[in-house]
């Protein structure tokens, strides 16, 4: 039987992962990763929510938008983390210690 | 015709706004900074054209004004009387000043683009022109003592800057601290004469005082046993004496001339020294009142001798006419002390175009001299000789000037200086205590024409002395901006401007109506008048004519009864012919010194050797100062009070007070170590560590740590809910 | 029936594909398993006729972020070059020390588990809308783009040129 518990399961485990990925590696790149993991989370939900409980659309409206800021944030944060690579050479997360104060 | 403030404020604020702009652009943006300082200055230039010709030029009569005064500060509410209303004060003698101080400034601000082009400086020079500028038509617009003694200060600051502006020469550098100091010496009895008037009157303002001068407010209080008016009055002629280089406060002018050339010109002609002449003609019936005449023109009249013998022997070039400047200004002085008011200011605007044009020619000179082996350029009048050809612009510029100064008719200087000399002779036919007044102002005239045309011979006749430097003193190139300012001063140097008589009728409306304008427009401020008077708001506000609307006509005898304007033109007659005279001669016999060589101005040297070493030392005041003043008083003073510190102050206040410190200390001791140092100190200490502790831990940096923070905290939050 | 196939081999993706993003020590390897995560979610989103967004989903995340990660993965050395690891294990550089794991996890499930505990309070929502839901989006979300959500859509282009212009100004070499 599918129902809205199914697809809210899965996003959390999906959700879990990107925390876990976030809190845990220390690769920048795979902590950008684990954004992209949360984010899809957060779509799963929009999507879900509106098959199951109102039909109006915006949801999908709303993840629309989640890829488009995905898209961004991967551009941007890519971008910082190839920066912070040419100048440090590495991109483990404990080296990006300069602001640190 | 009405004036607001949008019409007056731009003459004193536009080179202001220029100083203030171009301080901060003129490193980066020279050119842009000049061109500003020399747009805004001409701007001024207009609108003070704009309110001379109102005010000259037949709309009002001669006793009209225009007074706008806003309310500064007034501390009337605490039962002093003292209020201070700044404003605007424009008659015609302040517009006529304007005229000159704008225009004069302006000339020598474009010469100023020629002369200081190659300078490493040249912005910044223009940066304090501008300031130097403002200050001085500020002055001319006060309306008050106050606002007087700030320009007037500002002024001091500028001449400061300007005469050390090449401060790299340690000479340069004295002169300016010499100017600076000997002028404070007399604005420290001006700012008391301001007080003494100010704790009398309630205010400062002119109109006040001449209000309070009319009903004999001053009349019977004494300071010290002194008469109020005449310790009021000598004060602030102290200033005078301080800003315009009298006796005995004359020792910084001559060392002014460390400054660049246009500088000079300015101090000399348009700005700094006639400041002090015009505060002494604002205040002209206060030093009435002071009986303050006598002493006034016995100071001029020393002055204007002593600086003409001492100019004799000078042979720098800037050096001569910075003498005769000292010299000419003893002549306005003594103008004043004798009651020649309008010739006494017509002579201090006569001067200060001859004078400007004096030194931009001589600026002109020094400039094409330049000395290849020292890489610098020659002021020396041995050295020079022979320019004539080389310079003829320069040569007729610096011609006519010295015809003027020198007094030879139909040149501006005769006009002037012939009239204070009647006024003089007058006074001396009428008293006998100014019989030596007239006698030192004519043997001032005779020594006036003669190393004037000294200096002219020395400098552009004869044979050159220094070949080599005349071969490579190159040709005029004529520069428009070197020869337009000299062209324009020179033209202003015929008399024909400054007398109605001379030139026919030259502006239609003074010729019918007024005979000679500067004798009908400038008038004593007549105290009377100002008894029932009126002023205008700043803002806003139409002017009305204020006190007599009628028209003045020439008065023939000056208000003088018949016998006495009869004596009055006797004396006239007699001044004028007597200082033809004594011109002419003082001509001839540079032209027999210098030319014929009929006399060896050596030999009179040697004949007289102690009066020319006490010439060479300009009669020994900078020795004076030096040796005793400072060295004697002074330091003395100085070490007197050290020893009242150290001997007296130290030893039994300080350490008596010691004494009692060490109990205090104890007691301080014990309560420090218990209370402050273990408890407060340390417990703050201990505190602040605890904090640390955690704070440090909290705050990682490491951005995995906060999202675990995030975590818990949001969780917490979830299960809250 | 199909609907039913597609769901539990998308969400096996999904599940299989996120825990492995977590857990492979080799960066590259995360970016494959994050493909097939993606692919999954794609798969959800067509069972729950989200046909537009699916279609955007493997575009832009299948098709550009992912190769984007990959791209970055390279450039930066791959896997190889940050083998030093401040704190953890040395025998696993990619990872994160043994206790970050632990707290990343306990954190993670009481975070979830707290939020599930809230959510099946809630009784709605058990069967779909079938009857309401419209079997075409693409029209309706166009129609919704430029009419109620207009003002973000355009924001969201601004963001997107802004995002491009920064991107291409940070990884920019400087000269000098």
């Amino acid at each position: 039987m599918i129902n809205l518990y199914s697809y809210l399961g899965l996003s959390f485990v999906m959700f879990l992962s990107g925390i876990i990925v976030l809190v845990a590696r220390k690769n920048i790149i795979a902590m950008l990763l684990g954004i992209e993991l949360v984010l899809n989370a957060a779509g799963i939900n929009f999507i879900a929510y509106t098959r199951f409980s109102n039909a109006n659309l915006d949801g999908h409206i709303f993840t629309l938008f989640i890829i488009v800021v995905a898209a961004a944030e991967a551009a941007v944060g890519l971008a910082i983390a190839i920066r912070f690579f040419q100048i440090k050479e590495t991109i483990h997360i404990d080296d990006a210690v300069t602001l640190q104060g | 015709m009405e004036y607001s403030i949008c019409t007056i404020a731009p003459i004193v604020l536009l080179p202001f706004f220029a100083f203030v702009i171009n301080a901060f652009i003129v490193k980066r943006f020279t050119n842009i900074a000049v061109a500003i300082s020399c747009f805004s200055i001409f701007g001024s230039f207009l609108f003070a054209a704009r309110i001379f010709n109102d005010f000259v030029f037949g709309v009002y009569s001669a006793g009209f004004h225009v007074h706008k005064v806003f309310t500064w500060f007034d501390i009337s509410a605490t039962g002093l009387p003292f209020k201070v209303d700044m404003g605007f004060y424009i008659d015609n003698m302040s517009a006529t000043m304007l005229l000159m101080v704008t225009g004069v400034a302006t000339l020598i601000h474009v010469f100023s683009t020629f002369y200081m082009h190659d300078d490493k400086r040249y912005g910044r020079f223009f940066v304090y022109l501008s300031l130097f500028t403002s200050a001085m038509l500020g002055l001319v617009l006060s309306d008050n003592l106050l606002s007087v003694f700030i320009f007037w200060e500002l002024m001091g600051f500028c001449s400061y800057s300007l005469i050390g502006f090449y401060y790299e020469k340690e000479g340069a550098g004295d002169a300016s601290i010499k100017a600076f100091m000997t002028t404070r010496v007399g604005d420290v009895f001006f700012l008391f004469g301001i007080v003494i008037l100010w704790s009398v009157i309630g205010s400062v303002s002119f109109v006040e005082i001449y209000k309070a001068i009319s009903a004999m407010k001053l009349q019977g209080l004494t300071v010290l046993g002194f008469p109020l008016a005449t310790v009021a009055a000598a004060s602030v002629f102290m200033g005078t004496v301080g800003k315009s280089a009298q006796v005995p406060l004359q020792v910084w002018l001559p060392d002014a001339m460390w400054g660049p050339t246009p500088c000079s010109a300015l101090i000399h002609a348009a700005t700094m020294v006639a400041a002090g002449v015009y505060l002494s003609l604002r205040m002209y019936p206060l030093m009435e009142a002071g009986h303050m005449m006598t002493v006034i023109s016995y100071i001029g009249a020393i002055t204007a001798f002593g600086a003409a013998t001492i100019a004799l022997i000078q042979t720098d070039i800037k050096a001569v006419l910075a003498f005769s400047t000292i010299s000419q200004l003893g002549y306005m002085v003594m103008g004043i002390g004798v009651g020649a008011y309008n010739a006494s200011f017509m002579h201090l605007i006569t001067h200060a175009v001859f004078k400007a044009c004096l030194f931009l020619a001589a600026g002109s000179v020094i400039h094409s001299l330049h000395d290849h082996h020292t890489h610098s350029h020659v002021q020396e009048m041995p050295r020079m000789g022979g320019l004539r050809k080389k310079l003829p612009f320069t040569f007729i510029a610096m011609m006519c000037c010295t015809l003027a100064i020198a007094g030879i008719p139909f040149f501006s200087g005769f006009v002037s200086k012939d009239r204070i000399l009647g006024d003089a002779l007058y006074m001396a036919m009428k008293h006998s205590s100014y019989i030596p007044v007239a006698v030192l102002g004519f043997g001032a005239a005779l020594l006036t024409a003669f190393y004037m045309f000294r200096m002219m011979f020395l400098t552009f006749f004869g044979e050159p002395r220094d070949k080599e430097l005349h071969d490579h003193c190159h040709h005029e190139h004529l520069s428009w901006n070197q020869n337009i300012p000299l062209l324009i001063l020179t033209v202003f140097t015929l008399g024909g401007w400054y007398c109605g008589s001379i030139m026919g009728q030259p502006f239609g409306k003074i010729a019918t109506e007024r005979y000679e304008w500067f004798q009908t427009l400038i008038e004593k401020p007549d105290v009377a008048k100002f008894k029932d008077y009126y002023k205008d708001n700043l803002i806003g506000g139409k002017t009305r004519p204020s006190i007599s609307t009628e028209k003045s006509v020439y008065d023939e005898n000056g208000g003088l009864s018949e016998e006495q304007a009869h004596h009055v033109h006797h004396a006239h007659h007699l001044g004028a012919i007597f200082s033809v005279i004594i011109a002419f001669f003082g001509v001839f016999l540079a032209f027999l010194a210098y030319i014929r060589k009929a006399i060896d101005p050596g030999k009179i040297v040697n004949a007289f050797s102690g009066w020319s070493r006490a010439l060479q030392n300009k009669y020994y005041f900078d020795h004076f100062y030096k040796k005793i003043l400072i060295h004697k008083i002074l330091l003395r003073l100085n070490n007197f009070l050290a020893w009242l510190d150290l001997g007296i102050y130290d030893r039994y206040v300080i350490d008596g007070t010691e004494k009692v410190n060490s109990y205090m200390f104890q007691f301080a001791k014990w309560f420090d170590n218990l209370w402050i140092d273990s408890i407060l100190v340390d417990g703050t200490g201990a505190s602040v560590r605890l904090f640390n502790v955690v704070l440090r831990t909290v705050q990682s940096g490491s951005i995995q740590f906060y999202f675990i923070v995030i975590l818990a905290v949001l969780t917490g939050y979830i299960i809250a809910i | 029936m199909f609907l039913k196939f597609l769901f539990i081999c998308s969400s096996l993706a999904v599940l299989f594909g996120s825990l492995m993003v977590a857990c492979t020590k080799d960066i590259m390897h995360s970016c494959i398993y994050l493909f097939f995560c993606l692919l999954g979610v794609a798969g959800l989103y067509l069972t729950l006729n989200a046909d537009f967004v699916a279609a955007t989903q493997l575009v832009v995340y299948a098709g550009g972020i992912v190769i984007l990660m990959v791209f970055a993965t390279m450039l930066t050395g791959g896997s190889a070059f940050q083998a030093h690891n401040k704190f953890g294990f040395k025998k696993i550089p990619m990872m994160g020390s043994r206790e970050t794991y632990i707290i990343g996890f306990i954190s993670a499930f009481l975070f979830i588990a707290i939020t599930f505990k809230l959510l099946l309070n809630l009784k709605e929502g058990l069967t779909p809308l079938s009857g309401q839901m419209p079997f075409e989006t693409v029209r309706i979300i166009g129609h919704k783009l430029v009419t109620d959500h207009v003002l973000p859509f355009e924001i969201s282009s601004v963001l997107l040129l802004g995002a491009l212009v920064g991107a291409a100004m940070i990884a920019r070499p400087r000269r000098g």
